[in-house]
């Protein structure tokens, strides 16, 4: 593929290795959904070919990204997920297997990152990681402010088991 | 403040049933409010040893207790710290005592009488899946 003048070979292996061991940088509008997660298709295009971010445009590297085969999409804006978490309470009825008023989407956007530390804000999850430490960190490497930072549950013992003996 | 419960997916498939929680920020990290599950049975507030550094809250010399959590024996390190519950809009902080707990295997802190409950008034509407509270006046 052509971008912004250099060819590339990329496949969506090759992308896909690139992004092993990379936190994904905040989302704004567009994200592309590559090894479970949600990546500004800009970070994406430029940690696998070099280039400067300044070299394309959001909508090339989603293109390129998505003729790979990756999924893309827009996001909410953050605020009005926020606002929807938090007023979503209404007589869904019982909230036992999810029907009550945390969105389900979510519990979907969650479970790529059973076992690890996550922040999330509304329905989204703004960072996932193997410590608190890195959420932490990449917090405020990118001025985020979370509703809430935990740890995903690797099994139902987890926290059915929580009351001190 | 209105806290949803917190829905959360399993790990054998579907989804574990949906748990009251809240996000309390420890003082320095108000960027990452630590997510507390409410436990209505437990005296003390406890969360995991690792935020204590994260937020430089320092433990050295401070008084400890060795308990079991989740059949597990851990000793927890007490600070007294300030915390702060927000839902986006109010915002409420008070000081509290903490204990950091290492090891920490649960997901969550907990949120007990002693730092938490002795400070709201809680409402618990588990059929509707949320809980909301009010600082008491």
């Amino acid at each position: 593929m052509t971008v912004s003048g250099h060819r590339y070979e990329l496949d969506s292996r090759s992308v896909q290795t690139a992004l092993e061991g990379v936190l994904p940088e905040p989302i704004h509008e567009h994200f592309v959904v590559i090894n479970g997660r949600r990546w500004p298709p800009k970070q994406v295009l430029a940690l696998v070919t070099g280039l400067d971010r300044a070299d394309f445009t959001t909508h090339q590297a989603r293109r390129a990204l998505t003729r790979l085969g990756f999924p893309a999409a827009r996001a909410l804006r953050s605020r009005e997920h926020y606002m929807r978490a938090v007023q979503a309470t209404g007589p869904s009825g019982p909230a036992a297997g999810g029907t009550g008023g945390t969105p389900r989407t979510l519990v979907e956007a969650l479970r790529p990152f059973i076992g690890l530390w996550v922040a999330v804000r509304g329905d989204e999850v703004l960072v996932a990681a193997s410590s608190p430490k890195e959420v932490v960190a990449w917090l405020a490497q990118h001025g985020q402010r979370a509703q809430s930072m935990f740890r995903v549950p690797d099994s139902d013992q987890a926290i059915a088991g929580a009351a001190p003996q | 403040m209105r806290f949803s419960f917190r829905a959360l997916p399993a790990a054998s498939g579907g989804e574990l049933t949906p748990r009251p929680v809240v996000g309390i920020a420890v003082e320095g990290l108000l960027a990452a409010p630590m997510e507390c599950l409410l436990d209505t049975g437990a005296l003390r507030t406890r969360m995991s040893a690792e935020l204590a550094p994260l937020a430089g809250i320092e433990l050295d010399g401070a008084a400890t207790e060795e308990f079991f959590v989740a059949g597990l024996k851990t000793a927890g390190a007490l600070a007294r710290v300030n915390l702060t519950v927000t839902d986006g809009t109010e915002e409420f902080s008070w000081d509290a005592p903490v204990w950091f707990c290492d090891p920490w295997p649960h997901p969550f802190g907990l949120a007990g009488l002693e730092g938490f409950l002795h400070h709201f008034i809680v409402t618990i509407r588990a059929y509707d899946g949320y809980l909301d509270i009010e600082p008491q006046p």
